[in-house]
């Protein structure tokens, strides 16, 4: 019975090595003990490399794990097994049933290594900060895995046992359950809030009541104690933008009150900014911003112009909290830029979003060489609308502005006069085109030129 | 020529069974009473044809203890409900000593099928030795292995209550001729069955429940069972005296110090008056900190510390500022948790190489030990790394990264000493409160002190015998302590190249090491077959709890700060909580994934537990609440069949063990169960976490790999 005994370690094996060192007939009982003892004597050096394994935190049993293993337990190490990645194994046939198994090497043309470029340098090792959880809340940002990643349904309890809020915590839907955190703000921070809608909706132009409104804000503003209350303020916002699009007063309350919760300094916004933006870029590059009138014109180019200044205030507050919210920003706005099938309204918007987001820089970069092309939807406008229709002459207005913008303001003034290039005007007039290309050069500000000439060099796509 | 007195009967019973009969009926007509007794007996084994009957077990020869177990274990699945939780752990010792004794009698085929067959209940709990005795198919091993000699060379108790122990005796010697012999002899031979008085056990039995009240777990309430080292599968409470007198109170301040201290503060409280709605600095002192000597706490003497210094005083005076100034987490959360922010720290392109993670108490340095036997060091906010050494013109400019060279094989454990955030605006006159030293442990088997302001290796200790796996400073600096592949823990003066305490118990390699926050106990953790936690008194060296209950390796240890609970957290991903005092198991918290918890961190009010580890999350426990026992693995919680309570043992019935291991096997990946006492789960990037940390300011820090 024992001979039918199935052995992992192949008694051929052990043949083999007998007969290398000069032992030509071994008896089968001896091979049987030898293949046993040798099973045996691998297992322990596994169980001794996995001590190796878990105290190097890794997964994978590794060939150092292996020699480190035999270090211990006094044997030779295996020399020419030291690899830091999983040996790959290739396997060849002796004949019927007799596999071979050999580490496979990568061949290598000689010739190909010689004139190959140096591979990159391996990076060092290096570190990076972020948020995982602020305040028990994960914050959704790059770094962090997406909800769909985590599977966020197995990392809470379940069950009788379980508490439903936790759940809910995690975004879990499907848990009708009202946050909890009701319970914790008191009666008065509710009477607070409710009083502070209440004021800032009040559209009535009676002097009282703009008191009341303004002293509302100034009370989100600077008040210490409203952390609580910040996740209403911003659902509040989002709530409201959505759905009182065509009321431009509405609109602009809540881009104030966005303001009054982002300058209060004992507030931690951080980890609400992806939920505070979107209801500001609505306010800057939305379609239709308050009713379809045309004295509302004027009130759309403010609430965007408030939007604009907001969304710079809080691109560069909390670039540094999330790093991927500037440079997102700026594409939402790039994007609303280049697409001709908006309308000037949104252009406008997002050619002031981008200036005040990016910064000169990213005029240089982005804004400047897209002058031209942009001219296009410029033209179309003029063409349909007329020379001096206001929101043409406004978009136009927002360029001009934002590449002004890219010199130092204060000193542009003192070197007027001294343009004397005239070939710089038709450079500025030909990489600009002719509409705004025109004023700026009516400008006559010459380090203005200069700069821009200076962007055209760089950026301009040859 | 007469016949051998044997043989006879077997002639005579050739006689057909008719023929037989008369011969009897002749004996006995003519009072051959002893003839005809021997007759009808011998007789008596033999079927109609006059061949024997083989109907003792023992007789089938190495078939005999498949046959008893199968009889054992199908008896046990019969018998009551009451009483199978408490028989079941018959199963295994019974199942061990017949594999043992069909491999040491040279039976080493019939012992493979042996455990293939019945081996499928136990590979939840005892997967590691069924691993070991896989390889072990000679006497010989059995003999040169540690495990199994430590089965054969000690009486392996198993306590029953006096009813079922009856049960059981009378059950065996009904049935002794098929198998219920072997397993008598077997019990006989390595077991030592104890007669309890209390009544039987299970997870809800009355007694179960009573000392559930009293704060221990259900099925905890056995005692004695078991051999000392072997992991048992079930809490084992009788190998040292679990209850001898522990003090856990905090160690009485320096009285200079204090004054000193004292001083200090009121001079801060005349500087920086404290805002509306906090205490004075003094205040805070006396009521939270002060503490006087009492019998609770080691006096200072059995510890000596080297006298206080200007340092000690700052860093007091911190202390005090932080215990007043932190972010609070309510104590009794009821559930919902408290809001905690954690700030993650991704390490890149490290290759998997780097085998531990330590951030210094100050919250400014993070140090990391790599296979590549070299420890580095940053500045985790970016400053330099200054030397107080004149630099070479070779030298690269100090950056804020720093590599330790020195060690000669990889580092398995680095520990920053003491220090503390230092205060607002601190001139040089302020003596600094940063790490000025660090410990590395090798696996060259040498730990080695480095300084932080020169950069250079201070100090090498020598004295393991094998791979160190872990090092850490005592919670006042000056002591550390170390464990190793030699199974033992020691504890080292910071100036004496030799160590001070050398504790041994362990049956093998200790892994895991912690201090008591007094400074006066530390705690180690073993791996494979032993799996106990150990609780060592520093100033004697004795062992005075042992914690089992683990059924992976355990991968982290922390002690509170309130130095009540003991945290222990293993690589299957369970945590348990421990009472101190009582040597009792407080709760076991489950949800981590599989592969092993790296880190354990309480928060200074010592209710709330962090934990990250292999399965890429950090999760945040209510140390509190209840995990809820009597839920527990009934299947109220979801929960796949193979989450099956650990604790209890055999769960699985021994009929269909095949099955019962398939399950397990296909379920693996979603084994886990999550106990209600989690308060949240954050997810990270594919990075392990390596490292968790509560700072004194109740942030936690994390530190991970990121692994694509």
């Amino acid at each position: 019975m024992t001979a039918e005994q199935k052995l992992v370690w192949n008694p051929d094996n052990v043949r083999d090595v007998a007969e290398s060192v000069g032992i030509s007939s071994l008896n089968e009982e001896a091979v049987r003990s030898l293949s046993q003892e040798v099973e045996y004597r691998v297992g322990q050096v596994i169980v001794e490399a996995m001590r190796f394994m878990h105290a190097g935190k890794r997964a994978v049993l590794g060939t150092q794990d292996i020699s480190q293993a035999l270090k211990v337990l006094d044997v030779e190490p295996l020399y020419g097994y030291e690899s830091t990645r999983p040996l790959r194994f290739g396997e060849a046939s002796l004949g019927p049933g007799q596999p071979l198994f050999y580490i496979e090497d990568e061949e290598v043309d000689f010739e190909k290594l010689i004139n190959a470029p140096l591979p990159k340098v391996p990076r060092d090792m290096s570190f990076t900060a972020h948020w995982l959880a602020v305040e028990g809340v994960q914050p959704s940002i790059p770094q962090n895995p997406t909800t769909a990643e985590a599977r966020a349904t197995e990392l809470v309890s379940k069950g009788p046992g379980a508490n439903p809020s936790l759940a809910s915590l995690a975004g879990n839907d499907h848990v009708s359950f009202k946050p909890l955190v009701k319970h914790v703000v008191s009666k008065e921070l509710i009477l607070f809030f409710d009083k502070i809608r209440g004021a800032i909706l009040d559209e009535d132009p009676d002097p009282e009541v703009v008191s009341l409104r303004e002293s509302a804000l100034e009370s989100v503003r600077s008040d210490p104690g409203l952390h609580q209350l910040v996740p209403y303020f911003v659902q509040f916002v989002a709530e409201k933008v959505t759905h009182s699009l065509n009321n431009t007063f509405v609109l602009r309350q809540m881009m104030e009150i966005t303001a009054a919760m982002i300058a209060n300094k004992s507030l931690f916004i951080d980890p609400y900014v992806a939920s505070l933006v979107p209801p500001v870029l609505t306010c800057l590059v939305g379609r239709n911003l308050g009713p379809e009138i045309a004295d509302n014109l004027k009130d759309q180019f403010q609430l965007r112009d408030l939007a604009a200044s907001l969304i710079g205030q809080i691109s560069r507050k909390y670039a540094e909290s999330s790093t991927q919210l500037r440079p997102r920003l700026a594409r939402t706005c790039l994007k609303y830029f280049l697409d001709p099938s908006r309308s000037l309204g949104e252009h406008y918007g997002a050619i002031s979003g981008l200036a005040k987001i990016g910064g000169p820089e990213t005029i240089r970069a982005v804004l400047i060489p897209n002058i031209k092309p942009f001219e296009y939807i410029i033209a179309k406008a003029i063409n349909e609308r007329g020379q001096n229709d206001e929101s043409v002459r406004m978009v136009i207005a927002a360029i001009v502005k934002a590449v002004t913008s890219i010199t130092d303001a204060s000193s542009s003034q003192l070197t007027n006069g001294t343009n004397g290039a005239s070939g710089d005007a038709a450079v500025i007039e030909e990489f600009l085109g002719s509409v705004v290309g025109n004023v700026i050069i009516a400008m006559g500000n010459h380090k203005l030129n200069k700069a821009i000439l200076e962007a055209r060099e760089k950026y301009l796509p040859n | 020529m007469p016949l051998p007195s044997s043989s006879w009967p077997s002639e005579l019973m050739k006689i057909p069974a008719n023929q037989r009969r008369q011969v009897i009926e002749y004996l006995v007509k003519k009072g051959y009473n002893r003839t005809e007794q021997m007759l009808r007996q011998e007789s008596s084994h033999l079927d109609k044809e006059g061949k024997p009957i083989n109907d003792r077990v023992e007789d089938l020869g190495t078939t005999k203890y498949s046959k008893a177990f199968q009889l054992l274990s199908n008896w046990v699945d019969s018998n009551l409900d009451i009483y199978k939780f408490e028989l079941r752990r018959l199963l295994w010792p019974i199942f061990v000593y017949s594999y043992l004794e069909l491999i040491v009698n040279g039976f080493s085929a019939d012992g493979e099928n042996f455990l293939r067959e019945f081996s499928g209940p136990f590979e939840k709990i005892h997967h590691e030795e069924l691993q070991l005795f896989q390889t072990i198919k000679l006497p010989q091993q059995v003999f040169d292995n540690a495990t199994t000699r430590l089965y054969r060379n000690n009486k392996y108790r198993i306590p029953l209550n006096t009813h079922v122990y009856f049960n059981l005796v009378t059950f065996l010697e009904s049935n002794g001729k098929v198998g219920g012999s072997v397993i008598l002899l077997l019990l006989q031979t390595y077991c030592e069955v104890r007669e309890t008085t209390r009544g039987p056990i299970d997870q809800f039995s009355f007694e179960a429940i009573i000392n559930q009240s009293a704060g221990g777990q259900g099925d905890e309430a056995d005692l004695q069972e078991g051999i000392p080292g072997v992991f048992t599968g079930i809490t084992n409470k009788d190998i040292m005296n679990n209850n001898a007198v522990l003090r856990l109170g905090m160690i009485p301040m320096e009285a200079e110090l204090a004054l000193d201290v004292r001083a200090e503060l009121e001079e801060e409280d005349i500087k920086h008056p404290p805002e509306a709605g906090k205490l004075l600095l003094v205040e805070e002192f006396e009521q939270n900190i002060k503490r006087e000597e009492s019998a609770d706490a080691p006096t200072r003497n059995e510890i000596p510390l080297p006298p206080s210094r200007a340092r000690d005083v700052v860093m007091e005076v911190q202390k005090i500022k932080e215990n007043r100034d932190r972010f609070r987490i309510e104590s009794r959360t009821g559930g919902i948790g408290p809001a905690v922010s954690v700030c993650m720290f991704t390490f890149h392109n490290t290759l998997d190489t780097i085998t531990c993670m330590e951030f210094s108490d100050d919250n400014n340095l993070v140090a990391v030990g790599t296979e590549e036997s070299y420890i580095r060091v940053w500045h985790l906010h970016g400053g330099i790394l200054e030397s107080a050494l004149p630099s070479s013109p070779n030298d690269p400019a100090p950056s804020s990264s720093r590599r330790l060279i020195g060690h000669a094989a990889s580092v398995y454990g680095v520990s920053f000493s003491p220090s503390i955030a230092g205060p607002d605006g601190a001139d040089d006159s302020v003596p600094s409160t940063a790490p000025k030293l660090l410990l590395s442990a090798s696996s060259d088997k040498t730990i080695r002190l480095w300084s932080l302001e020169t950069w250079t290796c201070l100090v090498v200790y020598k004295g393991h015998e094998g791979p160190v796996w872990n090092v850490k400073w005592g919670p006042f600096g000056h002591y550390f302590a170390t464990c190793g592949w030699d199974k033992t823990v020691r504890i080292w003066g910071q100036d004496h190249i030799s160590y001070l305490r050398m504790l041994v118990g362990h049956d093998s390699s200790v892994n895991q090491v912690a201090w008591h926050p007094n400074g006066a106990y530390v705690f180690s953790a073993s791996d494979q077959i032993d799996k106990s936690v150990r609780m060592w008194a520093f100033t004697t060296g004795e062992c005075v709890r042992v914690f089992t209950g683990h059924t992976e390796f355990v991968s982290a240890l922390e002690c509170s700060p309130s130095g009540k609970i003991l945290a222990s957290a293993d690589g299957g991903g369970s945590i348990i909580l421990w009472d101190l005092a009582k040597g009792t198991q407080i709760k076991r918290c489950k949800g981590h994934g599989k592969g092993g918890i790296w880190s354990l961190s309480f928060s200074v009010k010592s209710t709330v537990l962090v934990s990250g580890g292999a399965d890429g999350t950090v999760r945040v426990w209510d140390v509190e609440l209840p995990s809820d026992p009597f839920k527990d693995g009934t299947g109220e919680i979801v929960s796949s069949t193979g989450a099956a309570d650990a604790t209890r043992v055999g769960a699985a019935p021994g009929g269909q063990p095949a099955a019962a291991a398939g399950v397990g096997s296909k379920k693996k990946g979603k084994d886990t169960m999550i106990t209600p006492d989690q308060i949240s789960a954050f997810p990270t990037k594919k990075s392990p976490v390596y490292k968790v940390k509560f700072t004194r300011m109740n942030l936690i820090m994390a530190g991970g790999c990121y692994l694509p």
